[in-house]
């Protein structure tokens, strides 16, 4: 580890902590529909939207409504990216003439991309016309987005409001979310990005010759291997640049390219990748300002908004130093950090961002439900590569997904002070409002969902051959590539471990399924809890209440989402990444 | 295979909503608060 890049991760953190304020604000008068400096442009706008739509602003949803409203958009919206997948071909912007996605691929990226997962068992680059790039997946990285943000203002209203069973209009949530948070951050953004070299194009791929032709093996249809000398090279083109805002300010994660954020064109300087980072925490961190200016008690947002930065900055430090410390094996080779290489363990990273930038942007990227790469976190030592798997595990609440960060922690409020409640003898309250049984068992559906999905399509990949066939890696490492790929998907997060062949059939759809489970029935539970908050009157203080305002609180929260992720995963990570750690410091690698 | 997949999003989204009903269901006649 270094002061450098010690110093990075320090700025990342102050940058976040700064911009926390001003953005909250921000997110809160526009949900609170008080006046903001883009009304002048947007209202009418927006008033447009609803004439031609026939939403009715002033129509406030119960919980059930807003519910049923938000998967009727969302089931919509993944059958037409489905159709434009499945039609690509015969649709315009398609210079490169790619063919229709097969159903498997097509359904499972739909999926995908409709619950801000944004899994990719595809490259894009050679599978994806810019059509579907466009009108499908970014298309989806601002809606679901968008849907993620209305979830969440839906649950500080049930926090904040009292006696009434009305969360919001989930069309004008939604509708007011892309017009003043999405769009003109992206609008700017994308810019920034084109400034430091993204590309930003509708041109048919570009075919250049190389200054010095390889020979390369080819093994042909008959099995026999032939050489062959390549004197060109394919460069793919496209939209890049307004794609890559959205992919992380929305925290979607999905990559124009193949290769992500390892990419040049999505990634060509060390500015724009710390800008990335800073767009992925930023929704996620503002909102706990949001949520404690809605709810009266702005000291409340601050201390949930310090149990993330405790479990953020022991993520990072962990991955850190785990990467830092290079690969015990490679005896005699120099891994120290010098004028001339970063150091540590760098297969699988950028040279460009070296250790600190990888660590932090793995972390960064896990903790929000991202998954947008900067390097591959399946070449990341054991205990490296289980910092990711971790941040999902403990269901992204470490500032966490647009919207899905912030409902995610209410979620682990209410058991943390169910427990506290428990500890004392007393009914819990939560902001002045009385935790009973039903919103206990509200929020244990919303957290079992993703257990029960993650290990009981893990168990089913690692005992049967459709499964394990497409495993590249022997002994725990392949059992934490199938890990991985569940808690990506259950947790909504996206990133791959790499190494494990996703584009099949199996693993297709059952990834899918497991996106679609993560989500939605974690949002549905999540929202009964907000209709039930909503109707509840306030109960003044008293001297047993627990105040959710202090060190206290933020300690017992951030004990709390770390229990239940031990309780629950303990036993999954003995045996993939620990395990892999034990082994590998005896001398075996996999 | 179209058919297929586009009948699975279907039924999981009827789904989904049988589970909002079921939600609901479940908070229906539990007691008031007490205060």
């Amino acid at each position: 580890m270094s002061a450098n890049g010690w110093f990075q991760i320090g700025v990342f953190l102050l940058v976040i902590f700064l911009i926390t304020k001003p953005l909250g604000v921000f997110l809160a008068r526009v949900f609170s529909g008080e006046k903001t400096f883009l009304d002048t442009v947007l209202r009418p706008i927006e008033k447009l939207i609803y004439r031609l739509t026939g939403i009715d602003e002033s129509h406030e949803m119960r919980w059930t409504e807003y519910a049923i409203a938000m998967l009727l958009f969302s089931g919509v919206s993944m059958g037409v990216l489905y159709l434009i997948e499945r039609m690509q071909k015969f649709l315009p912007l398609n210079p490169q003439r790619f063919a229709n996605l097969e159903p498997g691929l097509a359904f499972g990226t739909a999926a995908s991309f409709t619950t801000n997962t944004n899994w990719q068992a595809y490259s894009g680059e050679s599978t994806m016309s810019y059509l579907t790039q466009m009108a499908g997946l970014a298309y989806h990285n601002f809606a679901s987005a968008a849907v993620g943000i209305a979830v969440a203002v839906a649950v500080i209203r049930g926090i904040a409001r009292k006696e009434t069973d009305k969360l919001g209009n989930f069309w004008v949530d939604t509708t007011r979310c892309l017009l003043w948070v999405l769009l003109p951050i992206c609008l700017i953004g994308s810019l920034v990005f084109v400034s430091q070299g993204v590309i930003q194009n509708l041109k048919p791929y570009t075919t250049v010759e190389l200054i010095e032709p390889q020979t390369v093996q080819v093994t042909g249809a008959d099995g026999k291997t032939t050489a062959q000398t390549v004197t060109q090279q394919v460069i793919a083109q496209g939209p890049v640049a307004s794609q890559e805002v959205i992919k992380e300010f929305g925290t979607n994660g999905g990559g124009f390219f193949g290769a992500n954020s390892a990419h040049p064109f999505e990634n060509p300087t060390p500015f724009s990748n710390f800008f990335q980072l800073v767009l992925i925490f930023a929704i996620p961190s503002a909102l706990t300002y949001t949520l404690g200016r809605m709810t009266g008690s702005q000291r409340h947002g601050w201390a949930v908004w310090a149990a993330m930065a405790v479990l953020f900055f022991v993520g990072v430090t962990t991955a850190y130093w785990a990467e830092a410390r290079g690969n015990p094996q490679l005896v005699g080779v120099n891994q120290a950090p010098i004028s001339s290489q970063s150091g540590g363990n760098m297969e699988g990273k950028e040279v460009r961002f070296g250790i600190a930038n990888s660590a932090l942007f793995a972390t960064v990227t896990t903790d929000a439900s991202c998954g947008a790469i900067n390097g591959q976190h399946d070449s990341f030592t054991p205990l490296g590569g289980m910092v990711p798997l971790i941040n999902i595990m403990l269901g992204e609440v470490v500032f966490g997904g647009v919207g899905a960060g912030l409902y995610g922690i209410v979620v682990f409020v209410i058991l943390a002070v169910f427990i506290a409640g428990l500890m004392v003898g007393r009914t819990p309250e939560y902001l002045g409002k009385k935790i009973e049984s039903y919103d206990v068992k509200m929020a244990m559906l919303a957290i079992l969902i993703l257990t029960f999905t993650i290990l009981g399509f893990s168990a089913l990949a690692i005992i049967k051959p459709f499964g394990t066939s497409s495993i590249s890696n022997p002994g725990p490492h392949g059992l934490s590539q199938v890990l991985y790929a569940y808690v990506s998907s259950a947790g909504n997060n996206g990133s791959a471990f790499g190494g494990l062949n996703a584009n099949t059939m199996w693993y297709n759809t059952s990834t899918a399924i497991a996106q679609l489970l993560g989500r939605f029935f974690m949002i549905i539970p999540v929202l009964a809890i907000a209709g039930s908050l909503a109707k509840k009157r306030i109960v003044p203080e008293s001297v047993g209440t627990f105040p959710v305002t202090g060190g206290l609180f933020s300690g017992l929260l951030v004990a709390t989402i770390v229990i239940v992720g031990a309780l629950t995963f303990f036993p999954a990570l003995s045996l993939g990444p620990i395990l892999e750690h034990l082994l590998m410091a005896a001398g075996k690698s996999f | 295979m179209d058919i297929i997949f586009i009948f699975a999003t279907v039924l999981f989204f009827a789904l989904a909503i049988l589970y909002v009903r079921g939600c609901e269901l479940l908070g229906k006649g539990r007691p008031h608060e007490h205060s």
